[in-house]
């Protein structure tokens, strides 16, 4: 059913209940073979393809990766920093149907575009029979207790001064899913860092931020030491677990390397002495 | 369900299973260049052009392409003449089992539709969603290399 306005499309929805599910490219509900589902709601007659500047960046829900990559206001938000994720993602053939809305709401634990987009502190514009607007933090929270509205739009907040950020994961080939990766955002004020966002994902849970390592650089200057203990850092905060990507002891690793390679690059981009 | 959809030019009015894939639709009305390979997306043997863009058929729904327009491999050629990527496949050597070719082939008519002229390291990129099992990828980066340099300088099907 290819409902054309947002209300239609939710209507359907709750109408229908678990039998239902809402798509953008629809490569989720092929690849894991969704039980009991009879009626698929493509949202993508909804108007929900864009890409906005309007101080910060705010995408719409059935944009493709491709679409997003193309985009002139993509590559000058904080040096492209989406274009650096983005091509991570699967490949060409899957990004020109892929959706950022369709990413997240399907919240796999390996995601790409969740660990950057918790550091870039997104909020989502979202629809239950009203729109409103939740961090994606919050979101993702709702989402693991069975509220799930429907995803309009993407926002990511204008980052003034001076910032940067950086995005690494690690694939055991170019197109599997990552085995671990993780995302950094500085803000940085006179050489010291006024606002840290580390987030670590697949340990093989979904990506969460990382605040006792953010507390530990908060105020600090981003010299190679500071790098490497806040990696070490990295390396014990996070929730590592084996399957069959990875082993726990190997995921602290990648954790302690990724953090240290995001933060290296950030100190690169801010010019400082990293 | 009733679709309607044009198919290498042709439009076509179907009636299809809800949850049917664009690929094995296709390949019932037969058109036989997208290839059965991995169907998860991975291989990118089934690439075919929906709207424009070069997607793996077996992860579209046909009911997604219900009033689009479905370009394979097969509908590349102009008047019995070969489209210039599919020259340059063949002139390089770009060929070998032939399994991969229709999609490789798609995904670079989707590049060059886009970027004409396109780096080693783009065109790489544009084709990594292409499997290739015979070759080490070199005669098929020449042969893109080829059909790009013959389109910019106004090929015969420019």
């Amino acid at each position: 059913m290819k409902p054309t306005t947002i209300d239609e499309a939710w209507t359907l929805l709750v109408e229908r209940g678990k039998s239902a599910r809402a798509v953008g490219g629809g490569i989720d509900v092929h690849l894991f073979r969704v039980k009991d589902v009879d009626t698929l709601v493509d949202l993508t007659g909804l108007g929900l393809s864009y890409v906005r500047s309007e101080g910060g960046l705010t995408i719409g829900a059935t944009t493709t990766f491709t679409e997003i990559l193309e985009s002139a206001a993509v590559a000058s938000h904080l040096d492209g920093i989406l274009v650096e994720m983005i091509e991570q993602v699967a490949s060409p053939l899957q990004r020109n149907q892929g959706t950022i809305g369709g990413t997240i709401a399907s919240a796999h634990p390996w995601s790409d575009v969740i660990p950057l987009l918790l550091v870039l502190d997104a909020e989502l514009g979202v629809y239950d029979g009203a729109a409103r607007r939740l961090s994606l933090a919050e979101y993702l929270a709702d989402r693991a207790a069975g509220v799930r509205p429907l995803v309009r739009e993407v926002c990511l907040p204008a980052v003034p001064g001076t910032a940067a950020a950086a995005y690494e994961a690690f694939t055991a080939t170019g197109f599997d899913v990552a085995m671990l990766n993780c995302a950094g955002f500085v803000r940085a004020d006179g050489g010291r860092c006024e606002t840290v966002r580390i987030s670590v994902g697949g340990t093989p849970a979904l990506a969460t931020r990382l605040p006792s390592v953010e507390a530990e650089l908060a105020g600090a200057l981003l010299d190679e030491s500071a790098i490497e203990r806040a990696a070490e850092s990295a390396s014990a905060a996070i929730d590592a677990r084996d399957d069959r990507r990875a082993t726990a002891d190997y995921r602290r690793t990648l954790a302690r390397v990724g953090v240290s390679r995001c933060l290296g690059r950030i100190a690169k981009r801010l010019g400082g002495t990293g | 369900m009733t679709i309607t959809l044009t198919i290498n030019g042709t439009r076509r009015t179907l009636e299809i299973d809800p949850g049917e894939k664009l690929l094995d639709l296709l390949r019932r009305e037969g058109t036989m260049g997208p290839k059965v390979g991995c169907g998860t997306g991975d291989c990118g043997a089934c690439a075919v052009l929906l709207n424009g863009r070069a997607v793996n058929s077996c992860l579209v729904y046909a009911a997604k392409a219900d009033g689009g327009e479905v370009v394979t491999v097969e509908g590349l050629e102009r008047d019995g003449a070969l489209h210039p990527v599919q020259e340059a496949f063949l002139e390089t050597g770009g060929v070998q089992c032939g399994y991969c070719t229709p999609g490789m082939v798609i995904s670079t008519v989707d590049l060059l539709s886009r970027n004409p002229d396109p780096t080693e390291a783009e065109i790489r990129q544009a084709l990594s969603g292409n499997l290739c099992r015979c070759t080490g990828y070199t005669k098929q980066i020449q042969a893109v290399q080829r059909a790009a340099e013959r389109m910019r300088g106004g090929g015969r099907h420019d």
